[in-house]
């Protein structure tokens, strides 16, 4: 076993803080990214839930909330394509939500075509709840938002935008980060977004179905040359609305720092602990470098030992990691943790640990065998 | 015992500590000479520059003035690297300190230094570690962390130290100042046997009178002035008057 290993184990307790403000560092920057990924997840789900090849919106639109109507006679513009074989309207914006019990709720409605084959309606409605939906003031929701929106379950009334509705089912998974998903039929759509009214014959997007879907690229680019649309393929468009949530909204930009500050803080525990480490043995430095021993074989001692500190703390943050995800998951939360998330979290947090000790080396600039003759 | 030629040789050596305003001088004009296989013990009261005259014969402070030829080559003349390396070949050290990592075993705290110095592998290094503890009497402690180990027992690892890789010189700092005189003279022992079985060139410095009769020579340092040398003709554990 290497000295560097044995001195750590047999001093656990001097290092131990450094190897827990390791696994706090990466604990908190995976769970903090997986929490941010998760919810962009669900904000980009309506889009990654549809059938849709190439999703078409108002000009220079930067994520899917924040698109403005468009006339529906556009529709030919896709229709006449020869790649496209069938397009749609879509609705998607936010509306008021009166909750029986007194009370109001901002909720996200979306409208969308609901026979079978449909691009725009996410998969996770079943075609008994498409069917409930055709008639008029008919809703879906998730049914983690009952609460949230005063409803006890399917069955339960609400008022939105004046107009009164009734859920006609409940889904699971689909809860959002921001206001609650509403999910009806166009028709219902246009009647709950008050929006439309100022703009009959609009729609927010049009989707198109290619008869290939690798030609997805190819329509969206060419629709995209048009000055007045904006065109996507569902990656693209789902990729735009996380991306731009996750860098231009405080939540995203709140996540970074919380991750960068914990990082700060693993490193300034990290290297204290290391460099007192190293003061404290100064003196058989010291000896050694009286014999002769080369000042890298210590500085070789030190980097070792951060680099165990560092393993030790991603090795006690894993677990930790899997749980806290795990019991996000149960309360609501979801904790994406794809491999190369934790791939990040490990290499981020074995750099800090492996620059703290080369922050520590500046103790081995105090090693002088003269000191100890005085 | 002694060859004619000097192992080391000490020329008008000047040393102060200080600035212009203020300077302390503790080494003036000293010069002597150590030979292979003798102990030369170098007493004085406190503050005489004695542990100052250790570090500038051991490459370890470099004088204002004076030169120091260690086995014919001018110590401070060479380049800091090659002097490093000349330690870790010839030189070995005991402080007055036992300056072990507690929570490294007897074993361990030797094997660092074979390996770490010479590059050894962890078999030769065992081996020469398990000769050398033998020797100490330490075998039954080898195992032992340094914070579990006695006064002397640490004393004799630190002995160890020095001695493991076969130094042709071993510089001791007050190396019976932390212990009884039991366990002191256990330690002066076995650095006196270096002396005479190994021909290594022992340079001691304390200030103990029990000390005298295991040295060869005597050198008397009295503010920073080598006083007078005498040849002790006591036996071991006979006090000199």
């Amino acid at each position: 076993m290497p000295y560097s290993l044995i001195i750590l184990w047999r001093e656990r307790r001097r290092f131990l803080p450094a190897i827990l403000a390791v696994a706090f560092s990466d604990l908190l920057i995976t769970t903090q990214v997986g929490l941010l990924l998760g919810a962009l997840a669900v904000l980009s789900l309506p889009i990654d839930h549809s059938r849709a090849d190439v999703w078409a919106a108002s000009r220079g639109v930067l994520s899917l909330e924040l698109s403005y109507p468009i006339p529906e006679s556009w529709r030919a513009r896709l229709a006449s394509m020869s790649e496209v074989v069938e397009t749609e309207p879509y609705l998607y914006g936010f509306s008021y939500w009166r909750k029986p019990g007194g009370g109001s709720e901002v909720c996200c409605v979306i409208g969308s075509r609901l026979q079978d084959g449909t691009l725009g309606a996410v998969s996770d409605l079943t075609p008994r709840m498409r069917t409930l939906l055709t008639e008029p003031g008919a809703v879906v929701i998730d049914e983690s938002e009952r609460e949230r929106l005063g409803v006890q379950g399917v069955g339960g009334i609400a008022e939105v935008a004046g107009n009164r509705v009734r859920v006609v089912g409940l889904v699971r998974g689909l809860k959002s980060v921001g206001p609650p998903f509403v999910f009806c039929s166009l028709r219902t759509g246009y009647l709950l977004q008050p929006l439309f009214r100022d703009y009959p014959q609009h729609t927010m997007y049009l989707l198109a179905r290619c008869r290939d879907p690798k030609d997805a690229v190819t329509v969206a680019r060419r629709l995209g040359q048009r000055s007045d649309l904006s065109a996507f393929t569902r990656e693209e468009f789902s990729e735009r609305t996380r991306k731009y949530w996750a860098t231009s909204t405080k939540a995203g930009i709140g996540m970074g720092f919380t991750a960068l500050l914990s990082l700060l803080v693993g490193l300034a525990i990290t290297s204290q602990t290391l460099y007192a480490a190293t003061v404290a043995s100064l003196r058989e430095y010291a000896v050694l470098r009286a014999l002769g021993i080369p000042r890298r074989k210590m500085a070789g001692l030190v980097m070792a030992q951060s680099l165990w500190v560092g393993l030790g703390g991603i090795g006690l943050a894993l677990p930790m990691i899997y749980a806290l995800a795990a019991s996000g998951e149960s309360s609501g939360a979801v904790v994406l943790l794809p491999p190369w998330l934790l791939g990040l979290g490990t290499g981020l947090t074995l750099a800090m640990a492996l620059f703290s000790g080369l922050a520590a080396l500046r103790s081995l600039r105090l090693v002088e065998p003269i000191t100890l003759l005085r | 015992m002694s060859s004619a030629t000097p192992a080391l040789a000490a020329q008008n050596l000047h040393h102060a500590f200080g600035s212009h305003d203020e300077t302390v001088r503790v080494l003036c004009d000293v010069s002597l000479e150590l030979y292979e296989g003798q102990v030369l013990l170098l007493m004085g009261p406190s503050g005489s520059g004695k542990s100052t005259l250790l570090a500038v014969l051991s490459g370890l402070l470099r004088p204002d003035q004076g030169q120091v030829r260690v086995l014919g080559e001018d110590l401070w003349r060479m380049r800091e690297a090659k002097r490093e390396r000349f330690r870790l070949r010839y030189f070995g050290f005991v402080f007055q300190g036992f300056n072990l990592f507690p929570s490294l075993t007897a074993s361990e705290q030797l094997e660092m230094v074979v390996r770490w110095g010479e590059g050894a592998s962890r078999r030769e290094a065992r081996r020469r570690v398990g000769e050398i503890l033998e020797r100490l009497g330490l075998s039954r402690s080898a195992h032992l962390r340094a914070d579990r180990l006695s006064g002397g027992e640490k004393q004799r690892v630190a002995v160890g130290r020095a001695l493991l890789k076969n130094p042709r010189f071993c510089f001791a700092d007050e190396p019976t100042g932390s212990l009884d005189w039991v366990h002191g003279e256990q330690v002066i022992r076995l650095l006196q046997s270096a002396a005479r079985d190994r021909g290594a060139a022992l340079f001691v410095v304390g200030h103990d009178p029990r000390l005298v009769p295991y040295a060869d020579r005597v050198l008397h340092l009295a503010d920073g002035r080598l006083a007078d040398e005498t040849i002790p003709t006591q036996t071991p554990g006979e006090v000199p008057s």
